[in-house]
């Protein structure tokens, strides 16, 4: 068990989950400030261990659902995350005895701390894929059987939709549609799961890695350490966890498209050092595949990040423009993901590519 | 308009005031001054001195553009700002972020928290999802009033799709609140409502200063018996009027380094080199990229405010004709700290007692200033190692901004230029052109005018060609209205970010468009 009570701490929190938001999930800016005025307020989130709580607790994900662009605009309401939480209890009939994160990465690893600052209710350390992705049936909670529905969508206006579907898959199209009609951005109670379930099938220690991958950006940063060294040693640091700079570089090119609601795009890098090597990453609301002159050397579910070269803060996709010097990150994914029933749900097929997934460790030897 | 060409640059610094009389592309005179606290005096100063030496040209001069950092500096030193009233068009969204989140305390301090949040705004459709309260921002700006604030910073949900919800608001306030001055979020920032919020309230807290400041340097053209348009610089090295940045003094926030740098383009000629703008606490290096800066893509922050505007991507280092020489531990370095604009008392050469990077220069016979005399003493190690120190320091900072091993051409600008002697690595060759010493004044005078548009458009309805095509036109119409010459106005950048989570087709796009100034044709 630990208690938020720094501004830093969350600062840290929000850096580390802008890394492991692959380039998508959402900014956590709108998030962490939230959290930083309850912090100043005397409000601390309290994060639990899953091990902490009994199996038949109650644990449910409070998630926003919607445009990252839309998001910085409407940013979010006390009033309304107060009103999401009476709203799940009523509808599921018994008190919330934790929360969880249905993804680490981006904007929605901020979102049950600030319930859980406001309310009191523990956040467990933990999560729904220990990165981010674009749909609801690629946790796994819904891999291993914890179904997101029943559940329920609002907005701060006070409209409430229930949904139960008959699939995860099908609940993500739903969500879709109800999230559109209320101006691209909702909140979500979603993923009712036990204690027994969150132990068994979320991605563990999940924010730990985020305030730690923060923690050793910003502390190499103060001591002028090598950065990337420093945040190297710490994701290896994970058992089972390989990490690796794949590429350092600046923006030659980036494009952008919106095709049924997703975020295409591709960033094009080449080599400082008069190199002729080519990298590029191909975006798909998240980064999902880095080849080095054409070669592929990380893939989905396998980790991509990019970061600014000097100061080692992590990009989100939105954020890539020409010319920008950067680096870029692979890490393996929790080895949950990498399962075959995982890859089923978010391998490189389901986002159209034809390649088979690779682990990194064997994509990219060395570097 | 004549036609002839001439015109005035005038930079107002921090420590000095310069000016620059140029016709076309050719210098014609140019001279360098103290700011002074009143503004007008400075500049008063430095003018003369330039039509002393050019008399005939007074009555030709057809445009006078000024750059200054007087608004950012009052900012980031927490002077003359005023408190200002906050109303925020949103509920029943975004209560949870208020206004001021994320601020300096000492800041939030200065302007004060007199945050009101009222309902209404729009969706990304631009659909209102509630009405505008009235009443509840009637009974706010009476508060406001009571308080005696006459500061207004206003900002409302997707305004800017909806700006008409702020101008209406604004209208409520001001018939409650007659004296103030309001900013509108959609005329200082584009989307994302925090940014674009504090921008706003920036620019509030500035308002009633900017209008002194503007106001002495119109004093100060006028008494100098000069009848020509004045022009203010830009953060993104364009023109804007003497009434936009009065009202907008957020705008100019970045012109300084911007100006140094184009000044740098400008006068070597170059497209592409690294600038170092040495001046008496610190050297700001920026990159020139097609002949204009380089800009930071990551959120910006003034004053340890986050906001999103583009800035210049410069890098400042504690090196200056100020900078104090010492001797640690490690042997002898120079600077952070800087004796600032008291170096005319406390440097050696100039009779003072304390040993600084200048002296250092003079001693080494990289200057003429002062009393060489004075510095006869220092011996040639701690000479040696100060230059070494100093070098190595611009070095690494070189190193830092560039974006490639390949060596590129440093240009010196500023006043404390003198400090560098030697080979710099990383560097093809140091230039140091004619006039650097004056380069922020003739990158106010190059300037050019610019429009910007930074919406989100439907292309799934429009089609992308024609509303890249429409943007394309409110950027150039923007621009025009702003005072370029029409039918020569470019487009010089253009970003599209698409909206996901929605139908498909919504895409935000930024278009600016940059033009040469009408009334010089």
């Amino acid at each position: 068990m630990f208690i938020v009570d720094s501004v830093q701490d969350i600062q840290d929190m929000a850096r580390g989950a802008v890394l492991l938001g692959t380039g998508g999930g959402g900014d956590p800016y709108v998030g962490e400030l939230f959290v930083r005025a309850q912090i100043k307020n005397g409000r601390y989130p309290k994060v639990l261990s899953c091990d902490e709580i009994p199996d038949d607790a109650f644990v449910l994900s409070i998630a926003g659902i919607g445009a990252p662009s839309v998001i910085v605009e409407h940013l979010v309401s006390e009033k309304t995350l107060h009103r999401i939480l009476a709203r799940a209890e009523a509808f599921y009939g018994r008190r919330v005895d934790a929360l969880i994160s249905a993804e680490i990465g981006g904007a929605n690893s901020m979102f049950p701390l600030a319930l859980g600052a406001i309310s009191g209710i523990p956040v467990l350390d933990a999560d729904g894929v220990g990165r981010a992705v674009p749909h609801i049936e690629m946790t796994t909670f819904s891999i291993y059987g914890c179904k997101a529905t029943p559940g329920i969508v609002m907005d701060d206006s006070g409209n409430v939709v229930t949904i139960e579907a008959v699939d995860d898959r099908m609940a993500e199209d739903l969500c879709r549609v109800v999230t559109g009609a209320m101006g691209a951005m909702s909140f979500g109670a979603l993923y009712p799961m036990t204690g027994k379930q969150a132990k068994s099938f979320a991605v563990q220690r999940t924010i730990t890695q985020t305030l730690e991958i923060g923690r050793a950006i910003r502390t190499a940063r103060e001591d002028s350490r090598d950065i990337f060294e420093s945040l190297i040693d710490y994701l290896n640091s994970w058992d089972n966890r390989t990490a690796r700079i794949l590429f350092d570089g600046k923006i030659t090119d980036v494009t952008h498209d919106t095709r049924d609601g997703w975020h295409f795009g591709r960033v094009t890098m080449t080599g400082l050092q008069e190199s002729s090597d080519e990298c590029v990453v191909e975006i798909q609301n998240e980064f999902l595949v880095c080849r080095l002159n054409g070669k592929t050397i990380t893939i989905v579910p396998d980790l991509i990040s990019i970061l600014d070269r000097e100061s080692g803060e992590p990009l989100t996709g939105e954020m890539l423009t020409y010319g920008q010097r950067v680096k870029v990150l692979g890490y393996s994914a929790d080895p949950m993901l990498r399962r075959p029933e995982s890859l089923e749900v978010l391998g490189p097929r389901m986002f159209g590519i034809d390649e088979e997934f690779q682990p990194i460790e064997s994509l990219f030897a060395s570097a | 308009m004549s036609g002839s060409g001439f015109r005035l640059g005038i930079d107002v610094g921090g420590t000095n005031t310069d000016a620059v009389l140029m016709r076309g592309r050719e210098v014609l005179a140019t001279a360098k001054s103290f700011t002074t606290a009143d503004v007008r005096s400075g500049v008063v100063n430095a003018v003369r001195m330039i039509l002393d030496k050019a008399p005939e040209h007074r009555a030709s001069i057809e445009a006078v553009m000024i750059g200054t950092t007087q608004f950012v500096n009052a900012f980031v030193q927490r002077k003359g700002l005023a408190p200002v009233a906050i109303f925020r068009v949103s509920l029943p969204k975004a209560d949870g972020v208020p206004p001021l989140a994320g601020w300096p305390d000492d800041l939030v301090e200065v302007a004060g928290s007199h945050i009101y949040m009222v309902g209404g705004g729009a969706l990304y459709t631009g659909k209102d999802y509630a009405p505008l309260d009235e009443d509840a921002l009637r009974a706010a700006a009476e508060d406001a009033r009571a308080k005696g604030l006459k500061a207004v910073a206003i900002s409302a949900n997707f305004a800017p799709i909806r700006p008409d919800i702020e101008e209406k608001a604004a209208a409520v306030v001001q018939a409650v609140m007659p004296d103030a001055r309001i900013t509108i979020s959609s005329k200082v920032g584009g989307l994302g409502l925090i940014d674009r919020e504090n921008a706003a309230v920036i620019n509030a807290t500035l308002a009633e200063l900017s209008e002194r400041v503007i106001g002495s340097l119109q004093t100060a053209i006028a008494d100098l018996e000069i009848n020509a348009p004045i022009y203010i610089s830009q953060n993104d090295g364009t023109l804007i009027t003497t009434e936009t940045a009065s009202a907008f003094p957020i705008l100019t926030c970045s012109a300084g380094p911007t100006n140094s740098i184009r000044g740098a383009a400008f006068l070597t000629g170059l497209d592409e080199a690294v600038v170092a703008d040495i001046g008496g606490t610190t050297t700001d290096i920026g990159f020139l990229l097609r002949g204009f800066p380089r800009e930071t893509t990551a959120a910006n922050y003034i004053g340890g405010v986050r906001t999103n505007f583009r800035m210049p991507d410069v890098l400042s280092i504690g090196i200056g004709g100020g900078s104090l020489v010492r001797k640690g531990e490690g042997g002898w370095t120079v600077g952070p700290d800087s004796v600032g604009f008291r170096l005319a008392e406390e440097g050696l050469i100039f009779g003072g007692e304390t040993l600084t990077a200048s002296d250092i220069a003079v001693r080494a016979g990289q200057a003429e200033i002062g009393d060489p005399a004075k510095v006869a003493h220092v011996p040639d190690e701690t000479v040696e190692a100060a230059l070494d120190n100093l070098h190595q320091q611009i070095e690494d900072a070189i190193d830092q901004i560039k974006t490639s091993n390949h060596p590129l051409p440093l240009v010196l600008v500023g006043g404390g230029s003198i400090l560098i002697s030697r080979a710099l690595k990383g560097t093809s060759e140091v230039l140091k052109p004619a006039h650097a010493e004056v380069a922020n004044a003739v990158g106010a005078a190059i300037a050019l005018v610019s429009g910007r548009v930074d919406k989100l458009y439907d292309v799934g309805a429009m089609g992308r060609e024609d509303a890249l095509e429409q943007a394309r036109k409110e950027a150039t119409d923007a621009a025009v209205a702003a005072g370029a010459r029409e039918g020569e106005v470019e487009i010089v950048e253009i970003i599209e970010l698409p909206m996901t989570h929605m139908k498909s087709g919504s895409v935000q796009i930024r278009v600016r468009a940059v033009g040469p100034l009408a009334a010089l044709a």
